[in-house]
């Protein structure tokens, strides 16, 4: 497996072991969904180009994400 | 998660992780960091992650200290983390509030990777319920994100949270308890049977529990293949799929068949007035008694845990009923009420010491004694349709409280006899004159009230030494 080959104190991460077959479906789902987050962005990036909003996300509203 | 156990020993739920473990010494509750961990420790306190996470009372705040690790030879740090009123374990939590502790996994999993680490574990056992709201308390669950690998606790979070969850919505939210079976989580293989046929429709179950399990059955003796090896997932993908996480369990929700939430309220066969009189000498008790800590056992939404838990006195309100529980934690949250702690739990039955050599997780009674236990309209249930004697019963509320209060019901009394209607009255000592008797042995009796247009009994009890 790819992760026996990491040196051990880089990777205290190591202690669970992720399986094979959780790591296989995981690599599949990613492409398909890593995807969509792709598309999403760029579509969000060419409506906001558009209609002419910035894309940075606002500061205010990431704070009270964090007190809800 | 936390056995007290011998002093200068790391406590028994703390052997997994080499990055570190807990110890107790003079009472107090530390955190050995080992040197394996440091780099990871350093990113997390000095890139602001840990600041921005306890501001938002996501993350157990903590202090480094200067005294003696428990092992010099590996260590890199001691800190001392705020410590927690009460520990209670996801077989306890219902519904919402598993989904809660799911949701800030992912959460915390997103924010973390915002500071180029992320979380490498998710276990449910590394979320308590702290003031009011779930938080992390395992400071070195967060590693430095080592870009393109997958994420190593996605299996975890699946059994720990999605399924149970699933399982709970679909099928039946008394299957929260496979978790005190499965330490490690519900086993995905046995989510996907349970699980009804029509979930396969939905992506988010499909993938992330349906075809996982395939997954994990077709390669359960097999290493990845080389080929394999060298793909990487990569952060956009990783992202994906924390997000397809967060969806599948945001939609997942559960109400009580056949009832509206607005309605769920257990009906009492008394009057508004007598209902009153009880909050208030319960309330004055509770005054009386100042206890630092109140179970209230029984407590069904939490009308009377809240007499205590709004003086500020931190109070487990602990009901057998999914739905009753599920309700006054849903209203705790929304009043952000902060001393009220939840519980499922089956008196019966009461959760026992689990795991490794029976110490990760320690039992009910394992949890106390406090102050003061509240057993309001509950001593018949477990007296009658339990068939407990009342001296065990006296001897099990001996155990959990230094004082009670317990409502004593008669046979008279319309809720008992809808008990007895179906059965033959074994019950001879179920008598107030029984009660007082089989309590007597445990507790001195400091004062007994009448419940005003009712024939039941209100005592204050005080345990013998």
């Amino acid at each position: 497996m790819l992760l026996d080959q990491l040196p051990l104190i880089a990777r205290p991460a190591l202690y669970l072991d992720p399986g094979s077959g959780s790591f296989l479906i995981q690599l599949l789902l990613a492409v398909g969904l890593g995807a969509g987050v792709a598309i999403k962005m760029y579509w969000t990036k060419l409506k906001n180009f558009f209609s002419g909003k910035k894309d940075a996300p606002q500061p205010e509203a990431d704070a009270q994400d964090d007190d809800e | 998660m936390l056995k007290m156990t011998m002093n200068n020993q790391p406590l028994s739920a703390s052997f997994r992780d080499p990055s570190g473990f807990l110890f107790e010494r003079d009472g107090v509750l530390y955190r050995q960091v080992n040197q394996l961990y440091q780099p990871h420790y350093d990113q997390l306190m000095q890139s602001g992650l840990y600041e921005r996470l306890v501001k938002a009372k996501r993350l157990i705040p903590h202090q480094e200290v200067s005294v003696e690790p428990l092992q010099p030879e590996v260590a890199y740090r001691v800190i001392q983390p705020e410590r927690l009123a009460f520990i209670s374990y996801p077989y306890e939590w219902s519904f919402s509030q598993l989904k809660d502790a799911a949701l800030l996994t992912l959460k915390l999993q997103k924010r973390a990777l915002e500071y180029g680490m992320w979380l490498k574990d998710a276990s449910a056992y590394n979320i308590q319920f702290h003031q009011g709201r779930p938080v992390l308390i395992d400071t070195l669950s967060f590693e430095r994100y080592p870009e393109g690998q997958p994420w190593v606790a996605y299996r975890q979070f699946c059994q720990h949270f999605l399924a149970p969850l699933a399982l709970m919505a679909y099928r039946d939210v008394r299957l929260n308890q496979l978790l005190r079976v499965y330490i490690d989580g519900v086993p995905l293989d046995l989510a996907s049977r349970l699980l009804p046929w029509h979930t396969r429709l939905n992506f988010g179950l499909s993938a992330h529990i349906h075809l996982h399990a395939a997954a994990q059955q077709r390669y359960s003796d097999k290493a990845v293949q080389p080929g394999a090896q060298q793909r990487q997932v990569s952060k956009m993908g990783l992202i994906g799929l924390i997000d397809s996480l967060e969806n599948t369990v945001r939609k997942l929700k559960w109400q009580p068949a056949g009832t509206e939430w607005g309605d769920y309220y257990d009906a009492t066969n008394y009057t508004r007035d007598a209902f009153e009189q009880k909050k208030q000498l319960v309330d004055r008790w509770i005054e009386q008694l100042r206890p630092a800590q109140v179970w209230d056992l029984g407590a069904n939404t939490g009308v009377f845990s809240r007499l205590a838990s709004d003086r500020g006195i931190f109070t487990v309100a602990a009901d057998i009923d999914p739905a009753a529980v599920d309700k006054s934690y849903q209203e705790m949250r929304q009043k952000k009420e902060t001393c009220l702690h939840p519980l499922l739990i089956d008196l019966t039955n009461p959760s026992p010491a689990l795991g490794w050599h029976n110490q990760e997780r320690d039992s009910l009674i394992d949890r106390g004694p406090v102050d003061l236990v509240l057993a309001l309209a509950l001593v018949h249930h477990l007296a009658i349709s339990n068939n407990v004697p009342l001296v065990d019963v006296a001897r099990f509320f001996a155990h959990l409280g230094r004082s009670a209060i317990v409502e004593f019901v008669p046979k008279s009394d319309s809720q008992v006899q809808r008990l007895l209607s179906s059965r033959v009255d074994i019950f001879p000592n179920y008598t107030r004159e029984g009660f007082e008797a089989a309590f007597g042995q445990f507790f001195t009796i400091r004062a007994v009230e009448a419940v005003e247009g009712s024939q039941r009994l209100l005592y204050l009890l005080e345990r013998k030494n």
